[in-house]
């Protein structure tokens, strides 16, 4: 763990996961309720992709079960919807009977799976610990990248370029040469950036450089 | 026959003789008064009249046999008396005569009928009896003349003879079906019509029927009918066709849900038996989704039953919202927004559920189907109401392409369609439908875009009043 603030990191699997279920039909709902609650699962029903927009969504590792035929807005426009505004919600299908350009169309945007109702409940539930294990994981980067971008921001200018600099594989003389600065002020501000990002070895500095995206020609526009 | 000219013949020579050769002094020749009433049974007006002559010649021959040219006072005068009596009875029969025979060549002409015509008093007894009714019923006339014409036909009347009756008095007619027995037992449906005679004071005296054997029409009726119901059935089922996807997602989706509830109660159960209720909300919620599936199975097959109208006491909008379910699926796929505008108290009409549910489901999807190429707000409006005429009314409208106005008389026609795939036998079918039921079905196109079909049917209180 890079981190310092490692608690950060751990909350989200501590957080109990959440299922979004959104069937247009009562009896559906109620019996995922059931089946999801069996296993220890919170759930969160819907019956329909405006409804789910329109509430909070709670801030947990989570999946959306999603029925492709809803009325008003179908399944498969509303997991479009989400990609598009940046939700990136793990998506479970559930159709009565998909065809194969349904089908293609609900996995190229990134659906965890594909269910055919009736479905088996193992089915079912391996789909979603799948999706959730994805969403956490997912949640964990953007948790970790949040808190490295805190970090970086910590940061002087100046030491920005220094670090894009050094993590771009210039000896200390190089950067010197390049930023018009003497070789021992480039060591006192990349001590600065190791100890402000938290790191020891430069190899660490470099992960976070890549985490962060930065290249030497980015900085300078800093 | 040749009774009556004998006795006439003899009868006059009798008289001719006594008159000629007797010598009594009476005016026996009066007696020819009985010869031309006797002609009367064998002669028609001008027989009647040369009787008539040929016994006042007898007449005045006998005289002039008796007393030769020359006859005394009293002989003249026995002789003009005779005559005149001759004369005048003469006369009145040939007259009576000329009304017997109009009366015959009418009752000739009701012989010559097909229908059967039969006239009874007010007691309902049988006075006349023509050859139409001997052949259509059995009975001879003198079989059927004098019996009581209910009690001899068996007949069974559509209405209460009180009532029947109490129309006659007051319109002068009637007309109806009726069931008779023939004579050999067996029952046939005639169309009756009965017409009140009067007195010349106006006292209700006779009653004239007139039957016309309708078991043939009947026949064909039926077998129209039957022709019918067989198409209708034909057009039911390529409907549900039509709707398959969306009746296999109505009975899939209890089904899955049963399957997940089921698989859910065995987790908690292998869970522990604290969560005892849990499973029970489970099971509860299998039964309820196992009764909905097999709900939507008993409406799809009363739809796809081959059956004959039947009829029986129906409240429409009971009707509609059975017949729901089945399109739910269309609407809702189609993203239709629906509005369902129920009279509440809907009087009961008298019909056949599964043809009526047809022409529901028939209108639905013509009103889904015309709206599909509407891009967005497709709005569904069904509705049901009493007209000022207390018939109940339905109405299916939508605001998707309607007809073009040159097609609204066309659009119930046979093989009319504005579909590619269309076989253009629905609205027909729904017409023939409604119009068995005594309603009238109609469209018409709304200002602001999109059609209304409407049909209205009889109420039961409409029928009453």
């Amino acid at each position: 763990m890079v981190a310092r603030k490692t608690s950060a990191s751990e909350t989200p699997k501590m957080e109990p996961p959440v299922v979004l279920v959104v069937d247009d039909d009562a009896s559906m709902r109620e019996a995922l309720n059931d089946l999801f609650g069996s296993v220890g699962l919170n759930t969160l029903l819907f019956d329909s992709a405006p409804a789910l927009l329109q509430s909070k969504l709670p801030d947990a590792p989570s999946c959306l079960v999603l029925d492709i035929r809803l009325p008003g807005v179908s399944g498969l426009d509303f997991q479009s919807q989400l990609v598009s505004s940046n939700i990136n919600i793990p998506v479970v299908m559930m159709t009565g009977h998909g065809d194969i350009p349904m089908t293609v169309r609900a996995m190229k945007a990134g659906a965890i799976d594909f269910l055919t109702k009736p479905f088996r409940d193992q089915d079912m539930l391996d789909a979603v610990a799948q999706a959730i294990d994805r969403d956490r994981k997912r949640r964990e980067k953007d948790k970790e990248m949040a808190d490295v971008r805190a970090l970086y921001d910590q940061l002087t200018p100046r030491e920005r370029e220094i670090m894009a600099l050094v993590t771009s594989g210039l000896m200390n003389k190089q950067v010197a040469a390049e930023v018009g600065l003497s070789e021992i002020t480039v060591k006192i501000h990349r001590g600065h950036v190791m100890r402000k990002m938290a790191v020891r070895s430069l190899a660490d500095l470099v992960r976070l450089a890549e985490l962060l995206d930065l290249n030497p020609g980015k900085i300078s526009r800093v | 026959m040749l009774g009556f000219p004998l006795a006439a013949v003899a009868f006059s020579l009798v008289i001719f003789v006594i008159d000629a050769f007797v010598n009594i002094h009476i005016a026996i020749a009066v007696l020819y008064v009985g010869v031309v009433l006797l002609s009367l049974n064998f002669c028609e007006r001008t027989g009647i009249l040369a009787v008539t002559f040929g016994c006042i010649s007898l007449a005045v021959l006998a005289l002039v046999i008796q007393h030769g040219f020359d006859p005394s006072k009293e002989a003249l005068a026995r002789l003009l008396f005779s005559v005149v009596a001759i004369t005048i009875t003469g006369l009145l029969i040939a007259r009576i005569s000329s009304t017997t025979e109009t009366l015959r060549d009418q009752a000739e002409l009701l012989d010559l009928t097909h229908d059967a015509i039969f006239v009874r008093n007010m007691n309902d007894v049988i006075t006349y009896w023509n050859r139409g009714a001997e052949k259509l019923y059995g009975w001879t006339a003198q079989e059927a003349l004098g019996k009581n014409s209910r009690y001899l036909t068996r007949t069974s009347l559509p209405a209460p003879y009180e009532q029947i009756r109490q129309q006659l008095f007051e319109t002068g007619h009637w007309e109806g079906e009726l069931v008779h027995y023939k004579r050999d037992g067996t029952n046939i449906t005639v169309a009756s019509r009965w017409s009140l005679q009067r007195d010349e004071r106006g006292v209700p005296a006779a009653i004239l029927e007139s039957n016309t054997n309708i078991e043939d029409r009947k026949v064909a009726q039926e077998k129209l009918m039957h022709a019918q119901s067989e198409l209708a059935h034909v057009v039911r089922v390529s409907t549900l066709g039509e709707l398959t996807a969306s009746i296999a997602h109505e009975v899939n989706q209890p089904l899955a849900a049963i399957v997940t509830s089921g698989e859910a109660c065995l987790r908690w159960l292998a869970n522990g038996t604290e969560h005892i209720d849990r499973v029970k909300l489970g099971l509860e919620r299998i039964i309820q989704n196992g009764q909905r599936a097999s709900d939507v199975v008993r409406r799809l097959r009363a739809l796809a039953k081959k059956d004959d109208f039947k009829r029986a006491d129906l409240d429409l909008n009971e009707i509609i919202e059975d017949t729901l379910p089945l399109v739910q699926r269309e609407i809702l796929r189609n993203r239709i927004s629906l509005t369902l505008t129920l009279a509440p108290n809907m009087p009961l009409i008298q019909g056949d559920r599964i043809h009526l549910q047809q022409v529901i489901i028939n209108l639905l999807v013509n009103a889904i189907q015309a709206m599909s190429d509407v891009a967005h707000d497709r709005r569904l409006v069904i509705e049901t109401t009493v007209n000022d005429e207390a018939k109940a009314v339905v109405s299916v409208r939508d605001n998707g392409h309607g007809f073009a106005p040159d097609q609204q008389n066309r659009l119930f026609g046979a093989f009319f369609t504005t579909k590619t795939n269309g076989m253009g036998m629905g609205l027909s079918i729904s017409r023939s439908i409604i119009d068995a039921h005594g309603g009238r079905i109609w469209a018409s196109l709304n200002e602001d875009g999109g059609a209304t079909f409407r049909f209205c049917i009889p109420t039961q209180t409409e029928l009453v009043s």
